[in-house]
């Protein structure tokens, strides 16, 4: 990490910033009739979702230094030695949750530094890192899919807006109860939101298992398909490989 | 005991393309086989099949004893492999490289770190064992790579062009260590190389590759004495090159050569050359440069393929 600082920090940097930004613009949004939560700040608010949002910018991280791994043939060192091939997938997951919860570790510090609270205390603070790191995992394994099946960084790194613009058409930043037309309904079927509405509860109202198993549940789901994907991929590139 | 390296009608066929044709290779204990090709004509996807990186499309393969498919796990414990890409992550140090080759390969905490050390010291790294690999040179590279297929000490040593790209003093001091690790540890290495002299200096045996198929295999001595006659070579105007040719065949068999340049095997070797040049001065032809060369791996790949392997010339 300390080699790397540019493939963590602006995933640090940039939900802080639009932390700030949001706050200080957004701050009266709380009162808007309808808003789903009492005496609560802003800040308040979007911390569950900057805390997903930023451990989601790192979730690349993992599936392009897999696809650089890859590039520069490190792969092939991997897969000429005795390790099990599942070994290497597992590695890629295992270290996208780590750098999942770091992250997520950095980033709830610092909102309670700034004065956010979280109703539901400890249990809520690690039930926010385990959602978000898991959420890494699951949304990187797409990333490590498409690592294995095109072993280049550019296309990676190029999924990285798709990330931006899922969280921004969610519940992340703004209630879906106040949004209107084609954006609200979009928000309310992405999956996003799903994840983020329960985890958020824990957050302002305090810690819940069903909102915890319901975030987990649908992190499960979307991991299913990833690491299935993946395993699929992994499969194809040692047969087909050139 | 059974060879280390044995393939029975290997072939790998991507698509329409046929990258390697049923070749059948041999090699015993101990020994320095050289596999020569130009790019292209299917040396790596032969070392990916042996090494268990890509699955044959028909024939098969034993490595050290074991099927290259069905008991690949085996293989892998007891084969040292140096890809062509000098596959290292640039951001770590020669040293974590080597100690996470020995956490790949199970070798204890400790023998890894004696093994580390030992290795750096063989191959001249000991000072940049702690430097970022992204500042080697390419031949530090390639010396690094060579220890890290090496931790485990295998049985059979894989080298995919381990000299390509690097300046002429790296290429010796890389041949040096090949044949100290060969000489001395007994390691069988199995070599792909485009180039002669490589083959020429490390080999003991070689096989010629070229368009997916084994074109000749031998020593290089054999190899080369079956292509018999020397070669002579001249130059000549456009104009005269017919006539040159007509008198020059009546000399020995053509064999390929560039532009304005007529090359011949020699009937009556190296002596033939003066009836060769009082022929051409008879008829009044101008010769512009001259050369005889003794048959080299060159000619054996042209005489094999009709094609030059260094730079198309001959």
């Amino acid at each position: 990490m300390l080699r790397q600082p540019q493939s963590w920090a602006p995933g640090l940097f940039f939900p802080l910033l639009l932390a700030a930004v949001y706050s200080s613009q957004f701050s009266k949004a709380v009162d808007i009739v309808g808003f789903p939560f009492q005496d609560v700040s802003f800040l308040d608010f979007v911390l569950p979702a900057c805390v997903i949002q930023g451990v989601l910018f790192g979730s690349t991280n993992s599936a392009s230094d897999l696809a650089a791994d890859i590039e520069n043939s490190f792969m092939d060192r991997l897969l000429v030695s005795p390790v099990s091939r599942a070994s290497i997938l597992l590695a890629r997951l295992a270290s996208a949750f780590m750098y999942g919860v770091v992250q997520a570790g950095i980033l709830i510090t610092i909102f309670l530094i700034f004065g956010a609270n979280i109703a539901g205390g400890f249990p809520s603070i690690i039930s926010i890192v385990l959602i978000a790191a898991l959420l890494a995992v699951s949304i990187g394994s797409f990333g490590i899919a498409i690592a294995l099946r095109t072993g280049s960084q550019e296309v990676v790194q190029s999924t990285f807006p798709l990330i931006f613009v899922a969280i921004f058409v969610s519940s992340a930043f703004f209630p879906v109860q106040l949004m209107e037309g084609w954006y609200g309904s979009i928000a309310q079927k992405n999956p996003l939101t799903w994840i983020i509405d329960p985890t958020r509860r824990m957050a302002i109202v305090g810690f819940s298992w069903k909102d915890l198993g319901q975030s987990l549940g649908i992190i499960s789901a979307i991991a299913s398909l990833g690491i299935g994907i993946s395993i699929w991929q992994l499969r194809r590139r040692l047969v087909s490989a050139q | 005991m059974e060879n280390p390296i044995e393939a029975v009608d290997l072939s790998r066929a991507f698509g329409e393309i046929q990258a390697v044709d049923s070749i059948n290779l041999s090699v015993s204990h101990g020994e320095v086989f050289g596999f020569l090709g130009p790019n292209g004509a299917g040396k790596s996807t032969a070392v990916r099949m042996l090494t268990t990186l890509l699955k044959p499309t028909s024939g098969s393969a034993c490595v050290a004893g074991f099927d290259v498919v069905k008991k690949a796990p085996s293989v892998r414990k007891r084969i040292g492999v140096a890809l062509q890409d000098a596959a290292i992550d640039p951001l770590m140090t020669g040293n974590e490289l080597l100690r996470l080759q020995c956490v790949l390969h199970g070798l204890p905490k400790r023998s890894g770190e004696k093994r580390c050390k030992e290795l750096l010291e063989r191959v001249g790294l000991t000072l940049a064992g702690d430097r970022r690999v992204g500042a080697y040179s390419g031949g530090m590279r390639r010396r690094l790579d060579l220890a890290l297929s090496l931790v485990h000490e295998p049985e059979v040593l894989f080298l995919d062009e381990p000299t390509t790209g690097l300046d002429p003093t790296s290429r010796m001091a890389l041949w040096e260590e090949v044949r100290s690790l060969n000489q001395e540890l007994g390691t069988t290495v199995f070599l792909t190389t485009q180039y002669l002299e490589e083959a020429d200096q490390l080999a003991e045996r070689i096989a010629i590759i070229d368009n997916g198929k084994i074109v000749r295999e031998g020593s290089p001595i054999s190899l080369k004495s079956a292509v018999g006659a020397p070669t002579l070579r001249i130059d000549v105007s456009e104009d005269s090159l017919e006539a040159a040719r007509i008198v020059m065949t009546r000399f020995g068999e053509e064999r390929p050569a560039r532009r304005n340049r007529i090359a011949i095997g020699l009937d009556r070797g190296t002596p033939g050359i003066t009836d060769v040049m009082k022929a051409l001065e008879e008829d009044g032809l101008e010769v512009h440069h001259v050369e005889l060369d003794e048959p080299s791996l060159d000619d054996v790949f042209a005489d094999a393929t009709g094609r030059r392997l260094e730079g198309g010339q001959a």
